[in-house]
């Protein structure tokens, strides 16, 4: 270790130059530009002018910032453990190897590789009055159909079944991924002591994947903080902005309302929510890899 | 071998140099949908229907004419002024763009669109050959800022087959429609009875603009002076409630089709499941045309009619209109010639878009025997008199838009009451309008 440091020279660091250089523009100093913007009344097209933390003030008074942040935090808390929980089950029934199995994560993972658009227009064939999928069928049972995408409740819960029908892949390939990892002795072991498969998952699987299902929980609340597609084209926020979530609320702000300075200070708040998210993760997996130790 | 390669390489640098020099490039970004496929190769402009297709047939045909200037259309998402934002903001905006009359005030105070009266009069195109309301749309600081293409507005358009089983249909073939809010709901009331079908169908899932244009139709009807300042709107008014009341009461009868979107609300007019469609103009050609073959739900029995008088104030609609402008950027003289071209093939051509629905912005159409012979023309002339749109200084007018549509949409659905949604939006726009 000693005999390798003496050895190291910062002409070495220019390894890593090229993605510093793209990590420092496209992440380091937008970072910065958004919180300069947050502090002035600026528009798209031209410089503004400082109003200190006045853009903070108005979207804490704004009502809409306060229930687009309700719904981003009612929506991590329901597609969150949807995802994980799913991710898991999925993840339990598929880790054979068999040819069913192969092509059934296939199958399962398909629906990840599809664009926003395309998942948010077959999900409209399902939810749409009159003509959808749901419709028809309650209209074959006799009930009264449900106006999925513009009633308030059922309008972020469509966007949630579409998003868990397309974020489903990645959690179950990491569980895959970690399932495979655990020893088979230990599954012998069990088998040895006669346990049950309940006891077997909660005493011997589960534990053995506790940092993965961490780790992909704390993913998904990152990732699902910045949902913004699949809300703007299934509903466009609506009815009553029940279904508007934080990014539309950002991107409505900035692009249509042209009030730059508004939409980066309600960034900052979100940047602040995604950072606790990480930092969470970061101390979680470090203090378990202290135990380890 | 070198010499085979030489010859090519020089080949093709002349053929580029030749071919740099033939064409002029203009980039058009447009709304109006996309429709390659049917219309991608036809330059017979008579053969098409819908806004789309006589567009792009248009666009082809003025290459077709002109083989030294390449249009590069790049089609957009309604209404597109996201994506032409972040263009312009990025110094990489297209050299001519579809616009609202609503919108060019947001553009033109910024400096982010050029005049063009002199694209115009280099043509040999005089403003007085557009119509007052077509003029004054693209009309900011004595200067136009845009070609004007049309004046839109909503209407009702009738499903007569539909009325003729409700018994709203007069002897001459015409039909009975509301003259006030009492009689639309009595005459919903009676269609529902009669057809089992809601009376009217309209937009009102995942869209803010109808319940905006709606609103806008009926305050104008009421004398209501909701934008005396332009910096400043008055919602929190009797006028408004009454109008938001008779939305409701409409939803609640029963009286209107629920959660179709803008497509679904198209679809489901042109399948008979509703008498009135609460659309734009630019529906009548698709609409004629469907109701032109056999063994649809407007077989032989379309028509459609201005949003009718409801109240006694006077005969209004709201009304805008498209308009193409050039954004601010550098150009060469045979660019801008190129543009001056084809604004004034467009003017020119003008009837043709008026095929749509639209009425023309351009004067002479209406005299043309061709415009006249058009289906329903004459039932909606009078919009020229009472189509009127917002004050022209009012900014931001497609999120004002968004702001009424989503809080009248939460009153109509009965997610907030009345008094509250109209007092959300006043403040919701007031602050906006205050933050310029």
């Amino acid at each position: 270790m000693a005999e390798s440091y003496r050895r190291s020279q910062w002409s070495n660091g220019l390894f890593i130059l090229p993605y510093l250089s793209v990590f420092a523009v496209l992440l380091v100093f937008p970072l910065f530009w958004g919180a300069w913007l947050s502090l002035h009344k600026v528009d798209l097209f031209g410089p503004g002018r400082f109003v200190g933390l006045g853009n903070y003030t108005r979207v804490l008074a704004d009502p809409v910032f306060l229930q687009a942040l309700r719904n981003s935090i009612i929506f991590v808390l329901v597609s969150v453990p949807a995802l994980v929980i799913l991710g898991l089950f999925l993840a339990l029934a598929l880790n054979k190897t068999t040819r069913t199995t192969s092509f059934l994560r296939g199958l399962f993972f398909s629906s990840s590789v599809l664009s926003v658009t395309i998942v948010t227009l077959i999900w409209r064939f399902v939810f749409i009055p009159g003509d959808g999928l749901l419709a028809v069928i309650s209209e074959q049972f006799g009930i009264q159909p449900v106006n999925f995408l513009s009633t308030s409740g059922w309008s972020l819960f469509s966007v949630g079944v579409a998003t868990v029908w397309w974020c489903l892949g990645l959690p179950m390939m990491l569980f895959l991924a970690a399932l495979q990892q655990i020893p088979n002795d230990l599954y012998e072991a069990a088998a040895l002591d006669n346990a049950s498969p309940w006891r077997v998952l909660t005493r011997v699987t589960l534990p053995s994947i506790a940092r993965t299902i961490m780790l992909v929980t704390i993913i998904q609340i990152v990732m699902q903080f910045q949902l913004f597609g699949q809300a703007q084209i299934m509903t466009n926020g609506g009815p009553n902005g029940t279904s508007r979530p934080l990014v539309m609320y950002i991107y409505e702000v900035g692009f249509v309302r042209w009030d730059v300075g508004k939409a980066a200070a309600a960034s900052e708040f979100l940047f602040l929510i995604i950072l606790v998210a990480a930092m969470a993760q970061y101390v979680i997996s470090s203090r378990k890899s202290e135990v380890s130790e | 071998m070198r010499r085979f390669l030489l010859s090519t390489a020089a080949l093709i640098a002349l053929t580029c140099a030749t071919s740099a020099q033939a064409q002029t490039k203009i980039e058009l970004q447009r709304f109006f949908g996309a429709c390659d496929a049917d219309y991608g190769k036809v330059t017979d402009v008579s053969k098409a229907v819908g806004e789309c297709g006589i567009i792009t047939s248009l666009i082809n045909k003025f290459e077709a004419d002109n083989p030294d200037i390449d249009v590069n259309v790049t089609t957009v998402e309604w209404p597109g002024y996201d994506q032409l934002n972040a263009q312009l903001a990025s110094g990489a905006a297209p050299d001519v763009v579809s616009m609202h009359y609503s919108a060019i005030s947001d553009y033109q105070s910024r400096g982010l669109i050029d005049p063009i009266d002199d694209v115009l009069s280099a043509q040999g195109i005089s403003p007085d050959s557009f119509t007052d309301a077509a003029r004054g749309g693209v009309t900011k600081e004595d200067h136009l800022f845009g070609l004007p293409f049309d004046n839109w507005t909503m209407l009702f358009h009738v499903n007569l087959n539909l009325m003729k089983q409700a018994g709203l249909v007069n002897a001459d073939g015409t039909p009975i429609l509301p003259t006030s809010a009492e009689e639309l709901i009595a005459q919903g009331k009676q269609f529902k009875e009669k057809t089992g079908k809601p009376y009217l169908v309209q937009i009102l899932a995942n869209e803010t603009a109808a319940y905006a244009r709606v609103l806008y139709t009926l305050l104008q009807q009421q004398n209501a002076d909701f934008f005396a300042d332009p910096t400043k709107i008055t919602l929190n008014t009797p006028e408004a409630k009454n109008v938001v009341e008779l939305m409701k009461k409409i939803k609640d009868e029963g009286l209107t089709t629920t959660g179709l979107d803008y497509a679904a609300s198209v679809t489901s007019f042109t399948n008979g499941d509703g008498g009135i469609a609460v659309n734009g103009t630019w529906l009548i050609g698709d609409f004629v045309a469907q109701s032109e073959k056999e063994g649809t739900a407007l077989s032989g029995g379309y028509t459609v009619y201005p949003v009718p008088q409801l109240y006694p104030g006077r005969d209004s609609t709201y009304a805008d209109g498209h308009s193409w402008v050039m954004p601010h950027k550098d150009r060469t003289p045979e660019q801008t010639e190129a543009i001056g071209k084809l604004f004034k093939f467009l003017a020119e051509n003008d009837f043709q878009w008026a095929r749509t629905g639209h009425l023309p912005a351009v004067k002479a159409v209406f005299a043309m025997p061709e415009f006249k012979a058009l289906p329903h023309r004459e039932n909606i002339a009078e919009i020229a008199e009472t189509g009127r749109s917002l004050p022209g200084a009012v900014q931001r007018q497609f999120a004002i838009q968004d702001i009424i549509g989503e809080e009248v949409g939460a009153a109509v659905n009965g997610d907030k009451s009345i008094d509250e949604a109209l007092g959300s939006a006043e403040s919701r726009i007031n602050d906006l309008l205050a933050n310029i």
